[in-house]
């Protein structure tokens, strides 16, 4: 290929090795030296020197973010435990591990998991539900505002790009922050404030997901120092999708229609960019802003082209941009695409900057050539511009063009199945966890720290997030994120149901949303977390009345550098954690994303993230009649506690404030778990169950707190009835966080029923509900009583974000 | 080139400008600043006339019941310092988007003026100034722009003080 105006001919078929590096990183395209030299190779065998667009394509399509080829390549590792080394070699440990569950578990309710962009579950005979997460930490990092709302965005078009498309329903929203407390002078340079990154991101999910008219119904925020310089921001939506709607083939001869917003510099090299460790020099070029509106444009025009038939396959344009998603589109037929067509919001970009922008809100078609006409007309009526810049082809290539020139013709099956697959080291040393001395607190100690704890970063009222955004929009929104008998008090809800009555006429039917995350166990053992994770997930969905048989979760890694042997065996292990639980829980993962590489360099100094697994579950429930929220239903109704407490303080809120150094980390039992929450199901549908709520972080003590000022009744528990493993004191009782434990609310007419279907596990009577305006706790045994007035404990709850 | 500002009329409540000010008090960036004002600003560039400006600012841009319009000429040497006219204020931080960045308003503003009747073609960026009373000094003002009031990634600032 000669060289030509517009697009350069780049030299590496005489390069040595050293050189290809310093070309990889020079024209940031991330690319290890295998990869490199599988480039050389491919274009060695064509005789000729690949084009600076070719360059790009293979970079972008080859990236961590597009192939997630850490995850899919070769792992060595190596498990310590107690002094011994077992070693193990996964060939791809998305297969071998999170996706092994889904097909061993092989649920029929499954319609379509890992392979498109989100995955779909049974919903009724005619829809299905798609349930996608996404993470856009660097961006966030460096702008906010408009990282956190490309986020946003970014996600909504997975679920646009689901099938032929589905109609987007409810958005969450899942951050990891520094401490906002964090002194200026103590923020690095370079860095944004923590306060200021949480106030820009959150307006940014605001603004996104309120003009796009989709509520933000679930979420959690997680404050650590560690993610001061590279906050995680997860953003997720949920859709619904007719089942006739969810197979997508392109056919040789389908013309490619890009709809949407214009393409510009936005962004280039956000996918590679994505592996690249972050630093003050970080190009502005990669920072991209959010259009919700013609977001929302191409949501209504696309959503009535779907329903006419007009097209054969859709998907969005997400990282890697035109290249990514006509690559994607593309790979079993092939493709020529003219860039000089696509519009554009300014001149001057080169070829390579067209084809690998990641401007926002566009989305590609696939349209048969008969329909050419009808789906350019809708696009107009809602006034979105659509252009066809070029055709599906069935030579397996992939052609450019830019005006009469070709600037890139390669082969899709190189693009897509030639990438070298890496082999990485990795190593994980299991902690030995030592149980800590044992806690005794003065009643008036006990008080404060249920104070403190309410008053916890991780545990405070969230309120002033929840609020700014829209979370009844579309009005479907049944079970909300805040719950209480006033606006004033309103406690914490588990998860969220979403009633779609609108969307599906005459449905009785309902989808719960909700998620878990438990860093802080895992800066001591990341099998723990991610297990202590998946449980969570589905407790807090079982608690508003989600069947436990009919969940189904997502899972988004967040990790270090993975080149080092520690944080990638960190990993190795909490995806075999995600295995064992998906297996025992019979919970199938539906889909899932990783963001590696989530690492901050300022001068000579590496912050690293301590490693966060977000898992988010989507289910359906039977009927939303049957739904129920946490606070407190009325006086006199009896307080029971469902599960084992244990001695568990590791990486808990109390061994925070009391700088308690061992502790052992909450570990899963599914065993007994599943039971129970399948006998809260059947509860809950009887209508046995008043109120319910699980205990996690800040035990058993903040758990009930909060139904007791939420509802504005107060309670007395007797910790002595409380049922324990081991012996424990009752500070240990009430703070604990070992997981599989519900409180409910049970009126004392329904004991006796309630009581029969929990026979055989563990069940303890504890207290009950009362009209005085107290929080009691008694233990006879200790001698210790404490109780506080619910104002009390709303203000320490719900002062700590107030801003 | 002119310059559009929309500001809240003083008997309604500046939500925006009290909210900034309660930022730079609790960030730990100054004490001593003790009031803002909040203005949004569009730099409109094109061959409008005067009056087709001042259609602009009052049916499209503001809300005439709860906010007010200032038009001035933008940029160039003969551009006015016109700080007193507005607002009794010792600074103004102005504060808009880098070239290349995309402005989403912005296109949403060529759009509607067309969609006015106005068939012009025109260029609009759009901006956010903060007139500020206190005693403060520059390197404040600075750490104010810069640490709250702006990205300097995506967007540049200005600091115009009174003597």
């Amino acid at each position: 290929m000669k060289s030509m105006k517009d697009c350069d001919v780049v030299e590496i078929l005489n390069l040595s090795d050293k050189q290809l590096v310093s070309l990889s990183k020079k024209n940031v395209l991330s690319l290890s030296l295998a990869e490199m030299k599988t480039l050389q190779e491919y274009f060695k065998k064509l005789k000729r020197n690949p084009t600076d667009v070719e360059m790009e394509t293979v970079a972008q399509t080859w990236s961590e973010h597009c192939k997630h080829k850490t995850l899919t390549g070769i792992i060595e590792y190596i498990q310590i435990k107690n002094g011994k080394k077992t070693k193990k070699t996964y060939n791809n440990l998305l297969k071998e591990t999170i996706f092994k569950a889904t097909v061993e578990l092989n649920k029929k309710w499954c319609l379509s998991v890992f392979k498109d962009n989100a995955g779909i579950i049974d919903f009724d005979l005619k829809n299905g539900v798609a349930f996608k997460v996404e993470t856009h930490n660097h961006p966030s990092a460096l702008e906010p505002y408009g990282g956190s709302a490309t986020g946003t965005g970014g996600v909504i078009r997975d679920i646009l790009g689901v099938g032929l498309g589905a109609k987007p329903l409810a958005n969450t929203d899942v951050f990891c922050f520094g401490d906002p407390t964090t002194k200026p002078s103590k923020v690095p340079k370079g860095v944004h404030h923590p306060k200021r990154i949480i106030k820009g991101v959150v307006s940014g999910v605001r603004d996104y997901g309120n003009r796009m008219g989709i509520p933000t119904v679930n979420g959690s925020v997680y404050f650590d120092h560690d993610y001061m310089a590279n906050p995680l921001v997860f953003c997720g939506t949920m859709g619904v999708i007719p089942k006739n709607k969810i197979e997508k083939k392109v056919s040789p001869g389908d013309l490619i229609l890009v709809v949407g917003g214009r393409t510009g510099r936005d962004g280039i090299h956000g996918a590679t960019f994505s592996s690249v460790q972050l630093d003050q020099s970080s190009d502005v070029s990669a920072v991209q802003i959010g259009n919700p509106i013609v977001e929302k444009k191409v949501l209504d025009a696309m959503l009535s082209a779907r329903d006419l038939n007009l097209y054969r396959a859709v998907t969005d344009c997400g990282a890697g941009g035109l290249s990514s998603a006509i690559g994607e589109l593309g790979q079993k037929t092939g493709a020529v695409v003219c860039l000089d067509k696509v519009p554009l919001k300014y001149d001057g970009l080169y070829p390579w900057e067209v084809w690998i922008s990641e401007a926002q809100e566009r989305m590609v078609f696939a349209v048969p050539p008969k329909n050419k006409k009808k789906i350019i007309e809708i696009f107009k009526k809602e006034d979105v511009e659509a252009v066809f810049i070029g055709q599906f082809t069935k030579d397996k290539k992939l052609v450019l063009k830019y005006g009469k020139n070709t600037v890139a013709n390669i082969d899709m099956s190189f693009l897509h199945d030639g990438i070298p697959k890496p082999t990485r080291k990795a190593e994980c040393k299991i902690k030995e966890e030592k149980l800590q001395k044992t806690v005794k607190l003065t009643p008036s100690e006990l008080l404060r720290v249920l104070k403190k704890s309410l008053a916890d970063l991780n545990v405070c009222s969230k309120e002033w997030i929840i609020r700014q955004y829209d979370h009844e929009v579309l009005g479907q929104t049944i079970i909300k994120p805040l719950q209480g008998n006033n606006i004033e008090i309103s406690g914490p809800g588990d998860a969220a149901v979403i009633f779609p009555y609108a969307v599906i006429k005459g449905t009785k039917k309902g989808i719960v949303l909700s998620n878990g995350l438990n860093p802080s166990y895992g800066k001591i053992n990341t099998y723990k977390m991610a297990a202590s994770a998946i449980e969570e997930a589905l407790r807090n969905a079982v608690c508003v009345g989600g069947n436990i048989e009919k969940l189904s979760i997502l899972d988004n890694f967040c990790w270090g550098n993975p080149n080092k042997p520690e944080i990638l065996g960190s990993l190795v292990c909490s995806a075999n954690a995600c295995y064992e639980m998906s297996k025992a829980f019979s919970v199938p993962f539906i889909s899932g994303k990783d963001s590696l590489h989530n690492e901050y360099s300022i001068g000579d100094k590496k912050f690293s993230i301590s490693p966060v697994l977000l898992i988010s579950a989507v289910g359906v429930i039977e009927n939303v009649a049957n739904t129920i929220t946490m606070p407190f239903k009325n006086s006199g109704n009896k307080v029971y506690i469902l599960g084992v407490t244990r001695n568990e303080l590791g990486g808990s809120v109390i061994s925070k404030i009391k700088n308690i150094k061992d502790g052992i980390v909450p570990n899963v039992y599914p065993k007994e778990s599943v039971q129970i929450m399948k006998g809260i199901y059947k509860a809950i549908h009887k209508g046995l169950i008043e109120s319910c709520h699980d205990a996690s972080e800040g035990g058993l003590a903040v758990a009930v707190s909060e139904m007791s000022f939420s509802s504005g009744y107060g309670v007395n528990i007797n910790i002595d009835y409380i049922k324990t493993a081991d012996t424990m004191s009752a500070a240990e009782i009430l703070f604990s966080e070992s997981n599989g434990r519900f409180i409910v609310e049970v009126e004392p007419k329904n004991e006796h029923r309630f009581k029969e279907i929990f026979k055989g596990l563990t069940v303890s009577e504890v207290g009950c509900v009362s009209d005085n305006n107290f929080v009691i706790f008694e233990s006879q045994k200790e001698k210790v009583k404490f109780k506080e007035k619910l104002t009390s404990l709303i203000n320490s709850w719900k002062n700590t974000i107030s801003w | 080139m002119f310059g559009i500002e929309i500001f809240t009329k003083t008997n309604y409540k500046d939500s925006r400008g009290e909210y900034v000010l309660y930022d730079i008090n609790s960030s730990g960036v100054s004490k001593s600043v003790k009031k803002v004002k909040y203005c949004s600003l569009y730099i409109v560039d094109g061959n409008l006339s005067l009056n087709e400006i001042r259609m602009i600012a009052s049916c499209l841009l503001s809300d005439n019941i709860t906010e007010g319009y200032k038009i001035t000429k933008y940029g160039g040497k003969n551009s006015k310092c016109y700080l007193n006219n507005i607002f009794v204020s010792k600074a103004m931080i102005e504060v808009v988007y880098k070239k290349g960045v995309t402005d989403t308003v912005s296109s949403s503003v060529v759009k509607a003026v067309k969609d006015l009747g106005i068939n012009k073609d025109i260029k609009v960026k759009t901006g956010h100034r903060y007139y500020l009373s206190g005693k403060f000094s520059k390197t404040v003002l600075d750490n104010i722009a810069c640490k709250l009031l702006s990205n300097t990634l995506i967007q540049e600032y200005k600091i115009k003080s009174m003597k």
